[in-house]
């Protein structure tokens, strides 16, 4: 039993942290989030079917990732402040040519800005790359319910200003600069299981 | 004209995450494409979504350190070696953890009681004789008790005597100073000295 409990932490352990950092945006509520999940498996090892054991794992995490949020929403003011003295130290240092980094910065703050569960589905399916199946199995929702879900949630992340200021203020730089606007079938950074 | 275009642009639009996920159909995809190359707003639209689409997909996957892990093991291990005697605990045991759950009053009372019980079961069947004495030498002929029964039977019966003694011991342990065991203790010995006596007697030679 405690050969395959490791095993179960082996296989999953990347993926409920990653999870969680992705959501939390804070590494140590991250590893509390990872230990609580993995505590709880091997307490309730004996009554999960463990041929849903990866959705049941996501579920624990995702309803961890909730009660820490809330938790946060005590301190919101202090990590306001202390999330726009960072990104401003981080904008003077990416003017020095780090745009990418500091788009993906933006980004993952706005992933962390969603609200739930566009934040999971994005994470999930998007940078996690699971399937539609293992989603709806993790939320409690149908398969149609987690389409129109990261549908909404991918229009939200569009939606953020601060983000598409980023955006065309590098395309601006990058005006000169020829791209092929289609590539049709393109199968750059798809991770996605269908 | 501008009205079509706008509903049309705002329908292209709408497709952007089908293209890129690569879910729409030849002739979708036909559409969009001739659309987009055409369109500078939904062009512009659409490389800002593949510019987002694609930096979340190359966001990478994190993995935390194995130091995170380590309480997540012992706590395992933990709850393991807690949980692997217990299963292995013998019935006395059980019964003591079971009285240790109990009220203070309640295990004191019950506990003595219960030995009370058991030792003067004992002792009647050693001491009181037969209602009908003759009657069971009638029925049960001497012959069947042999010297070998009755040392047996005296030794099964030595051996609940240790039985009890421990029990009482034990007893005595929880219950301290309260109740004192010795008498019933010594009333079993004098009742077994008394059987031994009768032995040598023929006329109350009973199965014993």
């Amino acid at each position: 039993m405690r050969a395959l409990y490791q095993q179960a932490i082996d296989l999953y352990r990347q993926r409920v942290f990653s999870f969680a950092h992705y959501s939390l945006r804070v590494r140590e509520d991250a590893e509390d989030v990872t230990q609580e999940v993995f505590i709880k498996l091997w307490q309730n090892w004996q009554k999960i079917d463990h041929e849903k054991l990866g959705a049941w794992l996501m579920r624990v995490a995702h309803n961890s990732v909730i009660d820490h949020v809330r938790k946060q929403r005590g301190q919101q003011d202090n990590l306001d402040k202390f999330a726009e003295v960072e990104e401003q130290v981080g904008e003077d240092f990416d003017e020095s040519g780090r745009d990418q980094d500091s788009f993906k910065r933006h980004l993952q703050s706005a992933i962390k800005a969603l609200d739930d569960p566009f934040r999971s589905i994005v994470i999930m399916r998007d940078i996690q790359g699971l399937s539609y199946e293992e989603i709806q199995g993790s939320l409690d929702l149908s398969t149609s319910q987690v389409k129109v879900y990261l549908h909404r949630a991918r229009r939200k992340l569009r939606e953020n200003t601060q983000l598409r200021q980023l955006f065309e203020t590098q395309a601006a730089d990058n005006s000169k600069a020829t791209k092929p606007v289609l590539v049709a079938g393109s199968d750059k950074g798809n991770r996605h299981a269908k | 004209m501008p009205n079509s275009n706008e509903s049309q642009c705002y329908f292209i639009q709408l497709q952007i995450d089908g293209y890129l996920d690569q879910e729409l159909n030849e002739a979708q995809q036909l559409v969009f494409v001739s659309h987009v190359q055409a369109c500078a707003v939904c062009a512009s639209e659409f490389r800002y979504a593949q510019t987002v689409h694609d930096a979340v997909m190359e966001l990478p996957q994190i993995d935390c350190m194995d130091s995170v892990l380590e309480p997540v093991y012992r706590s395992a291990a933990a709850e393991s070696q807690t949980a692997e005697p217990r299963q292995r605990e013998s019935l006395p045991s059980q019964l003591g953890a079971f009285l240790y759950g109990l009220p203070l009053y309640f295990r004191y009372g019950l506990s003595s009681a219960v030995v009370a019980v058991i030792a003067l079961a004992v002792s009647f069947s050693v001491i009181t004789p037969r209602d009908k004495p003759e009657q069971l030498v009638a029925n049960e002929s001497a012959e069947q008790y042999s010297a070998e029964d009755i040392s047996r039977a005296l030794e099964e019966l030595n051996v609940a005597i240790d039985y009890l003694n421990q029990l009482s011991q034990r007893t005595e342990v929880m219950i301290g100073d309260r109740f004192l065991v010795s008498p019933i203790q010594d009333s079993i010995n004098a009742s077994f000295e008394k059987a031994m006596m009768r032995e040598s007697d023929p006329l109350q030679n009973g199965p014993i």
